[in-house]
């Protein structure tokens, strides 16, 4: 498959700020990326790098094999939909969408043309002559998007482009946005804070932390087989449970540090005595029924979403896990929790590293 | 007390106040309708008997009005062209970035606002002389003016830079544009307001400026109307109502302007002198 | 050539264009001015010598022989009042109408703005009409004065020389007090409202409130007008020219309008420089308290 932007050991520096560190990254043509992240991570800067609006400070930012290093935004040929919109404030819609057109000089009558067909897809047909101020936040979002469409560009870069909707908008563009991407064929580069936008959306997740991609790779790998402990606590919601615990005598088995010292077998080996996390997910763990070995922890809080329950224990540290019927629970009783051996992730203490497989 | 109650009843001291502050002003208008005779009246009258309205061609006449404020034109035209030109520019940059040069550049604007036209007249004046710039004493005042009052020009069209989102510019770049281009198509147009707002301030400015003209033209054909006012205003005139017809016709149109812009003049001064 | 050209259009040559050409014209006709005026300050500098550069130097006499002069005292003494005089009542006016129109009646923003004609005036317009409502015989101030008790006797402000700098006074507090309202006014109103609301749950009243919570919160506004008033007292010579002309015998005179007289009317521009030296540093002091007293606004 043909790489649409290709990065590799590119740097980004404000004064002593390392803001980009070593990264390498490779988009085939048509694909979804997400970089998804805290905020400071990095993402927006490599989004703003990608888009000429920053330069990078030493690698190589390759589109659609040419050396895009020191281009000019208006030489990339990319477009991008900015978190605030950017909607020109003093033109239409269609001389919005228009815009980036009537710049290479396309004729007035093709650019309207062009206008309108996009205005089609994404449903602003009747709304092509009033002013941004007089738009819905969704229209504006919509208006974003056309702007972009129309140019037919290398790829599409997003920079938070839904965080300023509302719950409910937001879940419907998000279907919106990948249906466009699919039909358009396009490459896409989508920046969020939101994982769940990142895992539902994009083909290819990007992790990122303070200026390091941390794991890269489809959603449900990142989900099965975090690289380390801060994107298994990243990816999912509620976020994942980590438990100390140390590696046994035989190599074989890890203590949870936990009262009733519970030993789990590991399918790997490992020194013995060695400090380690164990990570298991909420949706994981299950109350025991009689006779099941598990853990036993008393419960301090019970929270029900009506179709959800979610439980925080009373032990240290905390443990979350969900009920996914109505329950009876209450804090202060006891419960016995058992999960299955597959399921458990093994972090090294020190390093935070994934351990084993 | 009612809400309506109390409003009219601000309002109506408010209306005494403003009265009583704009008594001056009043008084010019008044003064330059009475008589010789009325003038000197004693009470003084505070509604003219029968106006003067012939004042007004004779002073007009009898001291070329008409040159004077064409001077004035022409001063104040060529500073705001000068001023725009260069500073709008300026302006942008220094709302467009944050660091260390655009605290100090800030800094030596700020600075150079303040600096008296009556000090900087002296090594301006001795200056100008040398390189022969008061050969063209209407330009050299405009390059004096320029220099005076590009700073505060500064200050205000930045807040209005301000205001206009990065991102647009950015999305202009990403569309296709040169920061020429971007500059130009976007920015530009999004900051018109504020910067006519400005421009309006310093043409006002301009219009009544003093000291460097009254310094360095000798030409009286040249001259603006603030220095023919002061010529007119001998140290023992008695032509009080003449004089103040000249005021009269001097400010109304710079009084009429603000008016009309009043609120747009306002917030744009007070968005760049402070906040 | 081609680098620096596309460096213009897309980079950042065209920032150090857009800022360079303006810092060079400003370097040009404020920088070298204010060096220049140095230069002079230690020079002999008269009609003759105008057209050179190299001049006798005479190095700190211009300075010894100005403090040397018996009217350098009291013109400096002079400029202390009017500094002074004209800031505390502008300022205390100014304070005292945005006060009153914070109150926020209908059509109050509107005639606030009304005050700034005042200053919006040429300086030597709003000159020659306080000259003549100041004139002594027929002057309106001494009828208003008169009927209402004040005085028995007209005061003849332009030729009395114990009230020829108040007159000035007066006349620059009325052009400058409105200009000091308009921006109290903006420090008044970014006062969270809720501050006042969560006050008067804790029991201050209306006096309370104003020392508790309006002038702390209005300190580095009030401080930024207290300099700029500063900055503009200064400034003010066309006030001077169309009053008083400085007169009788330099009762009215002060250092900005003296610097120009001893230029322009004595021809002696050494001395017209060292007087603009020694009040170019103080302007400068008064330029850095503004700075500070704004630099939230400076640095964002």
């Amino acid at each position: 498959m043909t790489q649409q932007i290709e990065l590799s050991g590119v740097n980004k520096y404000y004064g002593a700020y390392h803001a980009l560190r070593d990264i390498n990254l490779a988009i085939p043509k048509g694909a979804f990326v997400a970089l998804v992240g805290p905020s400071g991570c990095g993402k927006s800067t490599l989004l703003r790098s990608l888009a000429g609006l920053e330069t990078i400070s030493s690698g190589d930012l390759v589109i659609a094999g040419e050396r895009m290093n020191d281009m000019p935004p208006r030489k990339r040929d990319l477009a991008m939909v900015f978190q605030s919109y950017a909607l020109y404030p003093h033109m239409t819609v269609e001389q919005n969408l228009t815009y980036s057109l009537r710049i290479k000089g396309v004729k007035k009558a093709e650019a309207k043309k062009a206008a309108e067909e996009v205005a089609a897809i994404t449903g602003l047909s009747d709304l092509l002559h009033r002013y941004p101020r007089e738009l819905s936040g969704g229209q504006r979002q919509r208006v974003a998007m056309s702007r972009a469409i129309i140019r037919h560009p290398k790829a599409f870069l997003f920079d938070e482009p839904l965080s300023n909707l509302d719950a409910a908008l937001r879940v419907h563009m998000r279907k919106e946005i990948r249906a466009l991407h699919d039909r358009l064929g396009a490459t896409s580069v989508y920046v969020t804070h939101d994982q769940v936008e990142a895992m539902t959306m994009a083909d290819h997740v990007v992790i990122m932390r303070a200026g390091v991609i941390e794991q890269q790779g489809r959603p449900l790998d990142l989900y099965d087989r975090p690289a380390n402990r801060f994107v298994a606590g990243f990816i999912g919601s509620p976020a994942m449970n980590f438990i100390p615990a140390r590696v046994a005598e035989d190599g074989r088995s890890v203590l949870l540090d936990l009262p009733g010292s519970q030993v789990l077998a590991i399918d790997f080996s490992l020194p013995p005595g060695h400090a380690v996390l164990v990570g298991i997910r909420p949706e994981h763990l299950k109350i025991a029924s009689a006779g099941q070995s598990g853990f036993d922890v008393s419960i301090a809080a019970v929270e029900s979403t009506g179709a959800t329950t979610f439980v925080t224990t009373a032990t240290t540290p905390e443990i979350t896990f969900l009920l996914n019927e109505r329950s009876s629970l209450e804090a202060g009783e006891k419960v016995r929790l058992t999960f299955e051996g597959k399921n458990i992730h093994v972090f090294d203490a020190e390093s935070e590293q994934r351990l084993g497989t | 007390m009612s809400e309506t109650a109390r409003n009219r009843l601000m309002l109506a001291i408010a209306l005494i106040m403003a009265a009583i502050y704009l008594f001056p002003l009043y008084w010019m208008y008044v003064t330059s309708l009475k008589s010789g005779s009325e003038m000197f009246a004693n009470p003084p009258s505070f509604w003219p008997s029968s106006a003067q309205w012939q004042t007004f061609a004779f002073v007009w006449e009898s001291r070329n009005m008409g040159r004077y404020l064409w001077n004035s034109t022409v001063i104040a035209f060529g500073s705001v062209a000068l001023i725009a030109l260069l500073g709008t520019g300026c302006a942008y940059v220094l709302a467009r970035y944050r660091n260390v040069w655009v605290d100090i550049g800030l800094f030596l604007i700020l600075m150079l606002q303040v600096l008296p036209a009556s000090l900087m007249i002296t090594p301006i004046f001795v200056g100008f002389t040398q390189v022969g710039l008061l050969d063209y004493p209407r330009f050299a005042v405009i390059l004096a003016i320029a220099a005076k009052s590009m700073p505060f020009f500064v200050v205000l069209v930045r807040a209005t830079f301000m205001a206009v989102p990065m991102e647009l510019e950015e999305a202009a770049l990403v569309d296709g544009n040169s920061r020429v281009g971007a500059f130009y198509k976007i920015v530009l147009p999004l900051a018109r307001n504020g910067i006519l707002v400005s421009a309006i301030l310093i043409f006002m400015q301009a219009f009544g400026e003093f000291v460097y003209s009254k310094s360095m033209i000798q030409d009286v054909s040249l001259q603006p109307a603030s220095v023919g006012l002061n010529s007119f205003m001998g140290p023992n005139t008695s032509e009080w109502n003449n004089i103040m017809a000249y005021a009269t016709m001097y400010v109304t149109p710079i009084l009429a302007i603000f008016v009309l812009l009043q609120r747009r003049i306002v917030s744009g001064l007070t968005s760049g002198a402070l906040k | 050539m081609r680098r620096i050209l596309s460096s213009v259009r897309d980079g950042r040559g065209f920032d150090i264009v857009l800022v360079g050409v303006p810092f060079a014209f400003l370097f040009a006709l404020a920088g070298l001015p204010l060096i220049y005026n140095i230069l002079m300050s230690f020079q002999e500098v008269d009609m003759f010598s105008l057209g050179s550069v190299i001049r006798p130097f005479v190095g700190v006499d211009n300075y010894v022989a100005l403090f040397r002069q018996p009217e350098t005292w009291p013109i400096l003494t002079n400029t202390l009042i009017f500094v002074v005089g004209s800031i505390a009542g502008q300022f205390v006016i100014g304070f005292g109408l945005a006060l009153f129109f914070w109150t926020n009646f209908p059509g109050a923003s509107w005639l606030r703005g009304l005050f700034l004609v005042s200053w919006v005036m040429p300086g030597l317009v709003v000159g020659a009409i306080w000259n003549w409502i100041l004139s002594g015989d027929f002057g309106v101030l001494n009828f208003f004065l008169r009927e209402s008790g004040l005085i028995t006797a007209n005061i003849f402000w332009r030729s009395d020389p114990s009230f020829s700098l108040w007159a000035v006074v007066i006349a620059n507090i009325w052009l400058g007090t409105s200009f000091n309202m308009i921006l109290l006014s903006v420090g008044l109103s970014a006062i969270p409202g809720d501050l006042y609301e969560a006050a008067d749950m804790d029991g201050a009243n209306a006096w309370q409130r104003f020392w508790t919570i309006t002038l702390p919160m209005m300190r580095s506004t009030i401080g930024a007008i207290i300099a700029l008033g500063l900055i503009f007292t200064l400034q003010q010579f066309d006030l001077f020219a169309a009053i008083t002309d400085g007169g009788p015998n330099n009762s009215s005179n002060v250092a900005q309008y003296w610097a120009w007289d001893l230029s322009f009317r004595q021809y002696d521009f050494g001395r017209g420089a060292t007087i603009s030296v020694i009040m170019t540093v103080f302007v400068m002091f008064a330029a850095a308290v503004y700075v500070r007293s704004t630099r939230h606004e400076v640095r964002g």
